[in-house]
């Protein structure tokens, strides 16, 4: 996918158009589909809402629906894949979606300029690295992050070995499997459900994706450098007496040269030059005279060839920004500062604003400088937040309400408890989280200046930034993980109060409630106190621990009452989705727990069979 | 010289009128339907019957406003004894017609006698915390100017604070006095409403203090309000409590829970204030509540 430069490219060309693009996206795309439910399965908890799989695939697939439909004109694979990941981001769902189109962002944002050489693709990958890193609050070690890294670091490892960076994230790959395995050693809650991480998983099995659609185009080419090594060699060898040439060593080595290995047709031509004259030199030993022509016309190609090879040029990030300076007079005086920061410079002036286009290998000591003559109002590189203000700056929104509150919630009944309890309104996602678009779209729909938004699941957390970084409206977010918290937040608000006193009620009261989610093993696990959990087996989760197990449904439902109800006289139960064949369940509590009072209601979630709240 | 004040106060003040050391004072009754019929508070007609009724027989009850002449005619008959009347009504946020009845008989005696209506921006108990500290006021600083006392009075209405708990918020909607604590209302969930009247807030309507899922969390909640308003006046000491109650036997509980939770709190005095016939329409069986004079 590289272009040509004038002198040696360090690897063949191969240029995909965006129709071929379209086809290895959607062949990848497959590839992650098929291995879904293998994603899904490896949950922390054993409840059926493991659906990393899904989540990744459903981000690709957002993107890959968008990207159809568009009609936007790409002169690239470069701008294509840039812009697929900025719709990955926005069709991303859960943290693996957000942290997958993360990464995909920062790697696109490099190889935005088509540059997809193996130089390229590592500060690509480097730098998709650093923005799933940097996008992500709290990243912590063990999760997809670290394989992330594992991959950067491996591939800067295999770039002295390897030309064809298809071909080393080949070789990447068995390495991150190991990564992966010692992922449960570093987050002790997989050790504790004995499985790898989930998103991590997700990571190796796309990358397996990508190397099954571009494994093709790894070629099995003697490097450049190696070739030019020949090269000097041969020079030297050139250089020495017909006689001594012909006794050395090393012209045999050269004659058995594979040709169809050497990929750059300038050296294949140059070698292949070397060869002819060798041969001719054994079988020929006269024609002294044109010989020597040959001799010097090969010894001054090679060195044209060794003089062109100019590795630093790959060095170079397509960078721009746009400054604002009334320190800067003129295009000229601003081309005197920042000439010698590299080529390619391209300078737009109007009034006191520059937009400047360079190849540059330093952008942050370049931006660094020209922010001392004026404001930079924008920059290619790594100013995430601005291109995603910049996106959206045409928006425009009445307001028609000061402040509001907004609900992400999957369960149906819980979404008409919330909405009656003072949401204004609820996103019901059902099984299927949220994409940033739809987040996106439900909080700019309120048309209010404020919002306090929550979910139901510390997955959707991740999505909800970005869909805010999307919003006009200024969004708080309350870290809320499950709909007893929602419940919990709406219970303690009031809308009669100004924004900051309400979010303050909400933070202080989004873990309030004491509650239990009650549901059904899909694998063996071990409970907090380590006693098994057997597939099939009914349990409780209370403070994210599986503290009680049991074979029996009300057994187990009894055992959790009598253990939490303590200090508390309300039992109220919200009916999961699944919640089946319980209609004496009630009864058998409140006959069991006379002095407690119970109360009934459709949740409609749909990982837990109940949720046991107690006030 | 000090002056010589009559006070007047509608029935819906939360006290009995043993309960209020003034003798110049009159109690207004309001108007209660019950059908087509008209009830005045009286030993037969009070809260206990009506909220008997509510619980037996399902009725609807409604109140009416102040009328007019019934005021004059207090004024009437009093205004050659006393030099000055201060009405103490309840919030014009809630009932716009009684205030305005007693502004028009305000403005009746404009050259007679002169009148003060004291918007107390409340209800029930709330009426009746505001009442007792304009009686403090009055004995206490006997020589105040009729400027200086609207200032006073307007303190102690600013210094008052209300909470009620009301099991069923539909009798208070059914009498239009449902305020902001209609976002409460229609709930799948089963909740219990903390609602509030804040004499700091001008609007004097009632409004969402809070929800919660029990009683023992309703009270807590009551309790954690009223200290948050004491820090928030710099008050260490409550100077009056007036608690609300009397509405049939539901909550009994609660209410006693309650009661003694509210005897930790610093107060100079807690008066068990007494439900009467016009409340009772608008809170139904069960309510309880406390208002504060800080």
């Amino acid at each position: 996918m590289n272009a040509i430069n004038s002198g040696i490219s360090e690897q063949a060309a191969v240029v995909f158009d965006l129709e071929t693009v379209n086809e290895i996206i959607e062949n990848i795309y497959h590839y992650l589909n098929k291995h879904k439910e293998y994603l899904n399965s490896l949950n922390v908890f054993p409840v059926p809402d493991g659906d990393t799989g899904l989540n990744m695939v459903l981000t690709l697939q957002g993107a890959m629906a968008h990207m159809k439909i568009n009609e936007k004109n790409y002169s690239h694979s470069g701008e294509y894949l840039e812009d697929f990941a900025e719709q990955m981001l926005l069709n991303s769902r859960g943290c693996s979606g957000v942290i997958l189109s993360l990464f995909a962002q920062g790697f696109t944002q490099i190889t935005a300029n088509n540059d997809f050489s193996k130089e390229n693709i590592y500060r690509a990958i480097e730098n998709g690295d650093r923005n799933a890193y940097e996008g992500t609050e709290n990243p912590r070690e063990g999760t997809m992050l670290t394989i992330m890294k594992a991959l950067s670091e491996k591939y800067a490892e295999l770039m002295s070995k390897q030309d064809n960076p298809f071909a080393i994230i080949q070789q990447t790959i068995p390495y991150l499997k190991e990564v992966l395995n010692q992922t449960p050693e570093m987050l002790p809650v997989l050790k504790q459900a004995g499985v790898v991480d989930s998103g991590g998983a997700g990571f190796i099995v796309l990358l397996e994706g990508i190397n099954n659609e571009l494994g093709q185009y790894i070629d099995t080419g003697i490097p450049v450098p190696n070739l030019l090594r020949i090269g000097r060699i041969t020079r030297k060898l050139l250089n020495k007496r017909l006689s001594e040439l012909r006794k050395s060593p090393l012209a045999p080595l050269i004659l058995n040269i594979d040709s169809s290995r050497i990929q750059n047709s300038r050296l294949a031509e140059a070698l292949q030059n070397v060869r002819n004259m060798l041969v001719n030199l054994h079988v020929n030993h006269n024609n002294r005279n044109g010989r020597s022509l040959k001799r010097k016309k090969i010894i001054a190609d090679l060195q044209y060839l060794d003089n062109s090879w100019n590795p630093e040029i790959k060095e170079k990030f397509c960078t721009e920004f746009v400054l604002e300076s009334n320190a800067i007079l003129s295009k000229n005086q601003l081309k005197e500062k920042i000439g010698h920061y590299g080529d390619s410079l391209i300078i737009v002036n109007a009034n006191n604003k520059y937009k400047v286009h360079i190849h540059t290998n330093k952008p942050n000591d370049l931006f660094e400088e020209v922010s001392q003559y004026g404001t930079l109002l924008f920059t290619k590189v790594d100013d995430m937040k601005k291109q995603h203000r910049n996106f959206i700056s045409d928006d425009e929104i009445d307001y028609e309400k000061d402040k509001s509150v907004f609900c992400i919630v999957s369960g149906k009944g819980f979404a008409d408890i919330l909405q009656k309890i003072g949401a204004d309104d609820i996103l019901c996602y059902g099984k299927n989280k949220p994409s940033v678009n739809q987040l996106v779209k439900g909080l700019n729909d309120l048309k209010a200046k404020n919002i306090i938004a929550a979910s139901d699941d510390g997955d959707i957390l991740m999505a909800l930034k970005y869909a805010v970084t999307l919003c006009k409206s200024s969004v708080y977010i309350v870290e809320s993980e499950n709909p007893v918290s929602l419940i919990s937040i709406l219970m303690n608000i009031s809308k009669d109060y100004d924004i900051h006193t309400m979010f303050e009620a909400a933070m202080n009261n989004v873990n309030n409630i004491p509650f239990c989610g009650i549901a059904r093993s899909t694998r063996h696990v071990l409970s907090q106190g380590g006693s098994p959990v057997n597939k099939g087996d009914y349990f409780a989760v209370y403070q994210k621990k599986i503290v009680l197990a049991d074979k029996s449904k009300e057994r187990l439902m009894t055992n959790v009452v009598e253990k939490i109800s303590a200090t508390h006289t309300l039992v109220t139960i919200y009916k999961g989705a699944d919640a089946k064949n319980d209609n004496n369940l009630m009864k058998q509590l409140k006959n069991q727990f006379p002095s407690l009072d119970f109360e009934e209601y459709y949740g409609g979630q749909p990982d837990y069979l109940y949720y046991l709240t107690f006030d | 010289m000090s002056k010589k004040i009559f006070v007047i106060v509608g029935d819906n003040l939360g006290l009995s009128r043993e309960q209020i050391d003034y003798e110049a004072l009159e109690i207004l009754k309001f108007p209660v339907f019950v059908g087509e019929t008209e009830y005045r508070q009286s030993e037969e007609h009070n809260a206990q019957w009506l909220i008997s009724k509510f619980e037996n027989e399902k009725v609807v009850a409604k109140s009416s406003t102040l009328i007019h002449n019934e005021i004059a005619d207090i004024i009437e008959r009093n205004r050659t004894n006393y030099d000055l009347f201060i009405h103490v009504v309840m919030s014009s946020g809630l009932s716009a017609a009684s205030f305005l009845a007693a502004e028009n008989v305000r403005k009746q005696y404009e050259n007679i006698v002169p009148v003060i209506n004291v918007d107390s921006r409340q209800a029930v108990n709330g009426v009746g915390s505001v009442l007792l500290g304009i009686i403090d006021l009055i004995k206490t600083n006997p020589n105040m100017s009729i400027e200086e006392l609207e200032a006073a009075c307007q303190q102690i209405v600013e210094n008052t604070f209300s909470w009620f708990v009301l099991p069923d918020l539909n009798y208070l909607y059914r009498g239009g006095r449902i305020g902001k604590a209609q976002s409460l209302m229609g709930s799948v969930l089963h909740i219990i409403p903390l609602l509030g009247l804040m004499g700091n807030e001008k609007e004097g309507i009632i409004l969402a203090m809070g929800k919660a899922r029990t009683f023992r969390q309703i009270n807590t909640m009551m309790m954690e309000q009223i200290n948050v308003k004491m820090k928030e006046k710099s008050v260490s000491t409550i100077k009056r409590a007036i608690t609300l109650q009397g509405y049939g036997d539901k909550n009994k509980e609660a209410i006693a829970e309650f009661m003694e939770k509210l005897k930790t709190l610093p107060c100079n005095e807690i008066i068990h204030g007494k439900g009467g016939l016009v409340d009772a329409v608008h809170y139904g069986p069960g309510a309880y509540g406390v208002s504060i004079l800080l």
